[in-house]
């Protein structure tokens, strides 16, 4: 991401101004720069094909050609100059559709696309959702994650903490909305896999079926080349299958996403650890070229507490997950605790409370408000009878003294909140003397997971981070050791998801750039806008009295008995009427250009768009314009990127912002000769700025060409020559 | 501190911690939300995954970011 500026848009402005200033007198010279610029300005759009290089380079000769105009010399030089010392850049813009310095503003992801880790084009699938074009939506989607299912039932959406929608009201529910697309994509039978390459007849080895292992199969089975995916376990999904409850992801959802994977022709071989059934050198010998390490964080952290290792029923929240995930549905206990605050503890305390345990209490160090878990599953959980111990820390396992190896309860210490000298964190401090016992039959240790070492052992050359992960370059994720790479939370330690999924697809990248011999970039991919799909017009008094629909929920009696899936998902005529609640940040680039024209060049303040400042967003109204607004243009006509347009349709004038009816108006025309004259409002505003000039003509509406014909005919009639 | 989601964040330094590329640099001094925190441990240690404004989501250590009140 250099922040230079662009050398595509610097070559395209250069050549409009020589273009523009006359310095091309001749008129064949004129037209080939006028027809360079127009091949230009489809690369800087997103438009361009794979001969346009090659045509502007054809055209640049036959405009050096005209040594009679030092103009055209000097502008085929510069464009020439431009070709030789930055093709690569051109090219990115034609294969990326994307700018990496800003400057080409058609080619500038939303906010929300910056912040997905895999990059995918938000605004491009929720718009084409609110058009009804579910497999579409899908296909663009898949283009950079092959998971939308998943990803639409538990992503962690970074995407919706950067919607610029937030700063109006509520983000754009994304998360909700993929989901949808998928589902219907599958039921109605389009939701397919995109051609795969040629086949490049070169294997590559795949360790973990996981999110992270099998994007990058995905994407590397699409390039062509021969993938084995080696899965300890004897199914895929990895942390996703195994870590994430049922109620939150049916297994279903992940079975028919790998089924894609295998209808692509990558191969899946089960049980099978690295370490004890392969090893690098093993698969090298069988003819594997590089290798991806995806193999997750599974191993839980300790409690170190007196008593853990004497009690069969202290048991770790990611072995309950997995048990349960294959199939096991016995009751762990009649009362369990879970110790810790995160996601995996409510996820563990709510799978307790679906098998049955009568009375489950989350044991927590500090307060609800330092809880790391997500928010609305802490509620969720607290709804369906979960019991939260607060500020209380796990002292010692307590057992029968009469019946050896049965557990009685938690020993536990209260807990302080205090801040320490040298940092503004609070700290929980045990309070002397407030020890307290909680009954319990089991006891669940929730309290974070680390990577598996010791399957690793072999590899000569990896290195480990401090954090006990595995080293591997952000950008390309290669490792010390020669064609390994290594990606996910074996390289993060526990993260999301959709990371997994980013690094996945950065690693099929990389791999492929390893084995053809192209060097690896150094700084992380921009993502890459799909398309620029037509926006969807809706008023402005809709667009701001639209809210964010609420995910209907399973009723309580069913979440606190069944695993069936929480979250019942939106329904057609509610996912299409979200999608209209995009502001289309892909298009408006939030420069204020159009704000500040209207403010201080014509005196009108009509638009009154707070959302445009990231750090301190300021009250929008779409509404107010259209009390306010003149339609003169002004803010259209300084969009740099057309978000903002004046159209005339019918007997009327719109402002339209990106879709969103700002304002519409009655044209008035020409009493004489129809001619469009515009609306009422801006023909006073003319009127009032020309205060100073006597009326041409009093009381009639005229265009220009009927005024001066009318004043003519006045003037010869008066003062006949 | 102690870090939520949704909280806006300024990248105010270069971090010391071994997991902090080069190509970070450019991001000092540039704000973000925080996307997701240590979401199990509460570890003052953990890397944490901010959405910095036209960068990208990517993970920091704590110590090079301060919160925007």
């Amino acid at each position: 991401m250099p922040d230079v500026n662009c050398p595509v848009n610097q070559t395209l402005l250069a050549l409009q101004e020589t273009i523009e200033s006359g310095r091309l007198s001749n008129p064949r010279s004129r037209r080939i720069a006028e027809e360079i610029r127009d091949l230009l300005m489809d690369v800087a759009g997103g438009r361009a094909g794979k001969d346009h290089l090659g045509a502007i380079a054809s055209l640049n000769e036959e405009l050096a050609y005209d040594q009679a105009s030092p103009g055209a010399m000097a502008a085929a030089k510069a464009v020439r100059d431009a070709l030789g010392g930055h093709r690569e850049v051109f090219q990115s813009h034609i294969d990326t559709h994307n700018c990496a310095a800003g400057d080409c503003v058609r080619l500038v992801p939303a906010p929300c696309q910056m912040a997905c880790p895999a990059g995918i084009d938000v605004p491009t699938y929720v718009n084409l959702i609110g058009q009804g074009h579910d497999a579409e939506a899908v296909e663009v989607i898949r283009r950079d994650n092959p998971f939308p299912w998943v990803c639409g039932l538990v992503c962690t959406r970074p995407c919706e903490f950067m919607c610029v929608r937030g700063r109006v009201d509520k983000p754009i529910s994304i998360k909700f909305l993929k989901a949808f697309a998928a589902e219907r994509a599958l039921s109605d039978r389009h939701y397919r896999n995109p051609a795969r390459g040629p086949a490049k007849g070169r294997r590559i080895a795949v360790v973990g079926a996981g999110p992270g292992g099998m994007t990058a199969a995905y994407y590397l089975a699409l390039k062509g080349y021969g993938v084995t995916v080696f899965e300890a376990l004897p199914v895929a999904g990895g942390m996703m299958m195994l870590g994430i409850p049922r109620y939150r992801l049916p297994r279903e959802v992940i079975d028919r996403e790998v089924a894609m994977l295998e209808d692509l022709g990558v191969e899946f071989r089960f049980n099978t650890r690295y370490g004890s059934d392969i090893t690098l050198k093993g698969l090298n010998s069988s003819g594997f070229e590089a290798v991806f390490l995806a193999i997750g964080a599974h191993q839980s952290f300790k409690l170190n507490i007196p008593g853990e290792d004497d009690f069969p029923q202290v048991i770790e929240a990611i072995d309950l997950l997995r048990r349960v995930a294959l199939g096991d549905r016995r009751i762990p206990g009649k009362h369990a605790i879970i110790v810790g605050g995160g996601n995996v503890a409510i996820d563990a305390a709510r799978t307790c409370l679906r098998l049955g345990t009568e009375e489950v209490t989350l044991a927590y160090r500090r307060t609800r408000a330092e809880m790391p878990a997500d928010m609305e599953e802490v509620e969720q959980a607290v709804d369906e009878g979960i019991h939260m111990s607060f500020l209380t820390i796990p002292k010692a396992i307590r057992g029968d003294s009469g019946r050896p190896g049965r557990l009685t309860g938690l020993e536990c210490i209260r807990a302080k909140l205090i801040r320490k000298d040298d940092s503004d964190r609070l700290f929980p401090v045990p309070v002397e003397g407030s020890d307290f016992v909680i009954e319990a039959d089991t006891v669940v240790s929730a309290i974070g997971q680390r990577i598996d070492l010791d399957c690793l052992r072999d590899l000569k050359g990896l290195k480990w981070s401090r954090r006990q992960t595995i080293q591997a370059n952000a950008v390309s994720m290669e490792t010390p050791v020669p064609g390994v790479f290594a990606g996910g939370d074996a390289v993060t330690g526990p993260a999301t998801v959709v990371e997994a999924i980013g690094a996945g697809k950065r690693a099929a990248g990389a791999i492929d750039r390893y084995l053809s011999g192209i060097p690896q970039p150094k700084m992380p991919p921009v993502p890459v806008r799909r398309s620029r799909v037509e926006w969807m017009e809706v008023p402005a008094g809709t667009k701001m009295t639209l809210r964010r629909p609420e995910m209907p929920l399973l009723n309580l009696e069913r979440r606190r008995t069944t695993f069936q899936q929480v979250e019942l998902g939106y329904t057609e005529n509610v996912a299409r009427e979200e999608a209209r609640r995009c502001l289309r940040c892909d298009i408006c680039l939030r420069c204020g250009k159009c704000v500040e024209v209207c403010r201080d060049m014509m005196g009108v303040d009509a638009l009154q768009f707070g959302f445009l400042n990231f750090d301190q967003p300021g009250p929008t109204d779409f509404r107010v314009t259209a009390d306010r607004c003149i339609l003169c243009g002004a803010c259209a006509a300084n969009c740099p990127n057309d978000a903002i347009r004046i159209i005339d349709r019918g007997d009327e004038r719109l402002l339209s912002y990106c879709g969103t009816i700002l304002n519409r108006q009655k044209l008035e025309r020409c009493q004489e000769c129809g001619a469009v004259l515009g609306p009422q409002r801006y023909l006073e505003f003319l009127q009032r700025r020309t205060q100073g000039v006597s009326p041409v003509v009093v009381d009639r509406k005229l265009c220009h060409a009927c005024a001066r014909r009318h004043t003519a005919r006045v003037h010869t009639e008066n003062s006949p020559v | 501190m102690t870090f939520h989601r949704g909280q806006k964040v300024e990248i105010f330094r270069i971090s010391e911690d071994e997991s902090w590329g080069e190509h970070m640099n450019q991001y000092v001094g540039l704000h973000g939300i925080i996307t997701d925190p240590d979401t199990t441990k509460n570890d003052p240690d953990a890397l944490i995954e901010v959405s910095v404004e036209g960068k990208g989501t990517h993970r920091f250590p704590q110590d090079c970011l301060r919160l925007l009140r």
